[in-house]
């Protein structure tokens, strides 16, 4: 049963992060916050337990998934959007294109490894 | 398919799970068999044929959405999941803690003041900007946002859809532009711009290249959800 002992871990340190946001009304989602507790709890452990490692791996394949039944929603407001669509594609597509290049060219200068290796 | 027999099954999840998953597995392997095209990801292919399906079955999106609750469930631990990866790369990511730290909140502020100001220039509603500020950040926390600023959420998970698949090929794009190849850059900078998708897609190129967009991705997140509903406040208290 070790994935089943990975699940409680990571369910627990959800509700953990649920727990602390009720008493600190952070504006951060509880997830993050138990993502930031396992990878503390790890540093402590200084090793990933086999258990955490078996339940904690497939989803982390599963993402994408995931992600799939609240991303397939916007097919279905197209039509109360007619006439922005312009503006939306706009901003997203060149505001990405913009960011993109500002975040690597803003690596770059920052990380002298990056000209360092070959 | 007959109404009777449609409302039967989207009763319970079960539908909507067996149409969640079969879109995802067709979708993942039409994208094998087109040779894995960075333009065009995975889940763009797998959510488009989910939506077929959903239009050609009958079955509204909301009874769907109801029903995959059961699979986006598990959104939460797999956010937690990510601490994983992220303990694993720490000596890497310590290594290039200044450069990290520096990048990460004017790459995100930019991030949501380019497309605000793109938005703003073509005449968007205030409605659909503030369903927009939030599209680079991952998906639980960018809902959240997206409430406090009074966007909607299925435009916002359009625009995170969006950003995600363009941010991929543009990464790579402008990575071979300015000549870099280290993957700890090229997969912070896919977690920074396209959250949840950039980061699937940093995991496919490397550990390393993937452990680093969760960072990214995580950083941003949090970065942007304790200053944008602020700024949002002030600069619309001006107004």
């Amino acid at each position: 049963m070790p994935a089943l002992t990975g699940f409680l871990w990571l369910t627990g340190l959800w509700l953990g992060g649920e727990v602390i946001i009720h008493f600190t009304a952070l504006p951060i989602s509880s997830g993050v916050i138990g993502m930031l507790l396992l990878c503390a709890l790890l540093i402590q452990r200084q090793r990933v337990p086999t258990s955490i490692a078996a339940a904690a791996q497939p989803l982390i394949g599963l993402l994408a998934m995931l992600i799939m039944p609240g991303v397939v929603g916007v097919f279905f407001i197209a039509d109360e959007l007619a006439g922005q669509w312009l503006a939306i594609f706009g901003a997203l597509v060149l505001g990405t294109a913009a960011s993109v290049v500002t975040t690597l060219w803003l690596l770059k200068r920052l990380t002298p490894t990056d000209q360092r290796t070959p | 398919m007959t109404d009777a027999l449609l409302t039967r099954l989207s009763s319970t999840p079960l539908l909507a799970v067996v149409l969640t998953l079969a879109a995802y597995l067709v979708g993942n392997a039409l994208y094998r068999r087109l040779k894995q095209p960075s333009w065009l990801p995975p889940i763009l292919l797998s959510a488009v044929l989910l939506a077929g399906l959903l239009a050609l079955i009958g079955l509204p999106y909301a009874i769907y959405q109801q029903g995959a609750s059961w699979l986006t469930f598990l959104l939460g631990p797999a956010t937690v999941a990510l601490g994983m990866p992220l303990y694993q790369q720490l000596p890497r990511i310590v290594e290039l803690w200044r450069p990290l730290v520096v990048c990460l909140p004017l790459a995100a502020t930019l991030a949501a003041l380019y497309a605000l100001g793109i938005a703003w220039l073509l005449g968007a509603s205030p409605e659909v900007l503030a369903s927009l500020a939030a599209k680079s950040v991952t998906a639980p926390i960018a809902i959240g946002i997206t409430e406090q600023l009074g966007g909607r959420v299925p435009l916002l998970m359009g625009a995170l859809l969006i950003t995600g698949v363009t941010a991929i090929p543009l990464v790579s794009l402008a990575a071979r532009l300015l000549r870099i190849s280290d993957d700890r850059l090229i997969g912070f900078a896919l977690g920074l711009n396209g959250h949840a998708i950039g980061t699937v897609r940093a995991f496919d190129l490397s550990p390393t290249a993937g452990a680093f967009a969760s960072l990214g991705m995580s950083l941003t997140g949090i970065f942007t959800a304790l200053w944008l509903p602020l700024a949002w406040h002030l600069v619309g208290g001006l107004g």
